[in-house]
């Protein structure tokens, strides 16, 4: 049996998750949540995680019922992400390894996605979909690469929505993308808003001015409802990805996809992408929010895949990087 | 501690003492991967000794040095708190 504990905290969640086989023996989580109309900063996300990094994993531990001797191995992300959370979860991750005599596996964050959601949904082989506040990926694996199909070419679809949020004032709590989720079942109308597809890539940040420049003009007019923006926002940014995923799948002759990132956990998202499936006679393969946003047991789980084939890296390799594409890491893991 | 000013200058050593060499190389090696941002001009030197952390700062600007001083107490501290937190159960 290989246990490996997890560490991640390349945005503002904090997670430590502890994987026995395939099995999540824990996965404690705490978010770092700004007021309405904020955005996380580095500085402060880093402080909160610093605040709170040494009860989590000590509630890892604990909800696991090991003891650090029963740990094999200790993965954390190296990256990509913001600069100061991902050093303050690294800092503990290089102490504990040290501390109890374990070796380390720095893990690309999109990779845990990857592979988390491989595990919990069973999909053999998917086009993979991956979308957070941070990245928006249409993904295919190919001869030990999960090779980029498709891509923003600006900036993430979470943050469009996260952004959008900021801007009508919807609260953060518990995050941006489920309160524009749950006004957007209220929606009436459609608001026409542009559609940017270029080849297999996306962008969201014209898309996100022009909804910045007249959100308040429409709702102060009473053209719309806030819960009319929030609809076809998501309408408008979900058949876009719906559009790319499609294409990647059939460029690849794929029938699975999976979807993986803190907005795959949307529903809509899911309900638009399961359309789509099943006019190709494909399968739809999701997660819910306790594995799509980020968390500890994913970082456990490709940190698992590596550290199996052999995969560990030494303390003066385990430095941090913001930029860590997914076709940068070498899957000696799968065939 | 020691800190020196020449023209366009700044230097800045501090010795942390720890119980053992073994805390003293965990530290170092927790805390020494990470290159200090190219941007700043400022050099940050770390070295063990049998029961001390020594850290030396070379720099050309004052407010970088603060700013790279700040945040590796910070982090200092973070790997002195969690040694304190889960050292134990690995000397069993």
């Amino acid at each position: 049996m290989t246990v490996v504990i997890g560490f991640e905290g390349s945005a503002n969640k904090i997670g430590i998750g502890i994987v026995r086989d395939g099995e999540v023996l824990s996965n404690p989580r705490r978010t770092y949540i700004t007021p309405p109309g904020q955005g996380f900063l580095p500085r402060e996300t880093a402080k909160h995680h610093r605040g709170v990094i040494l009860t989590v994993l000590r509630e890892a531990l604990d909800e696991a019922g090991l003891k650090p001797a029963d740990i094999d191995c200790v993965a954390y992300t190296k990256g990509p992400g913001m600069g100061a959370p991902l050093l303050t979860v690294a800092l503990v991750a290089r102490t504990v390894a040290q501390l109890w005599g374990k070796p380390l596996v720095g893990v690309n964050h999109c990779i845990g996605h990857i592979e988390m959601g491989r595990l919990i949904t069973g999909a053999n082989n998917p086009t993979v979909l991956y979308v957070s506040g941070g990245n928006t990926q249409v993904i295919a694996y190919s001869e030990r690469r999960y090779r980029i199909f498709g891509e923003t070419i600006d900036i993430a679809v979470g943050n469009c929505l996260d952004r959008f949020a900021r801007v009508i004032k919807i609260s953060n709590d518990p995050s941006p993308g489920y309160n524009i989720e749950q006004m957007a079942k209220k929606g009436k109308q459609y608001i026409e808003l542009p559609y940017t597809v270029k080849g297999m890539d996306v962008s969201f940040s014209g898309i996100l001015s022009y909804i910045e420049d007249m959100a308040h003009k429409m709702l102060n007019s009473g053209q719309c409802t806030a819960e009319d923006l929030c609809f076809s926002l998501q309408e408008t940014l979900f058949s876009m990805l719906v559009e790319i995923t499609e294409r990647a799948m059939a460029h690849c002759e794929s029938q699975e996809v999976l979807i993986v990132g803190g907005v795959g956990c949307n529903l809509r998202l899911q309900e638009m992408m399961g359309v789509m499936c099943e006019e190709r006679g494909a399968r739809l393969f999701a997660t819910d929010e306790r594995f799509c946003i980020d968390n500890g047991a994913m970082i456990a789980q490709a940190g698992w895949e590596m550290f199996r084939v052999g995969q560990v890296t030494q303390l003066s390799d385990s430095w941090i990087t913001q930029r860590y594409r997914t076709d940068e890491v070498e899957v000696t893991w799968r065939d | 501690m020691a800190s020196s000013i020449s023209d366009n200058h700044f230097e800045l050593s501090i010795e942390v003492p720890f119980p053992s060499q073994r805390e003293v190389s965990i530290a170092l090696q927790s805390l020494s991967p990470d290159r200090e941002p190219r941007a700043g001009g400022t050099i940050k030197t770390l070295s063990a000794s049998a029961n001390a952390l020594s850290v030396k700062w070379n720099a050309v600007e004052a407010r970088s040095l603060r700013v790279s001083v700040g945040s590796f107490l910070d982090h200092l501290a973070l790997v002195m708190e969690t040694m304190d937190a889960f050292g134990q159960p690995a000397l069993q």
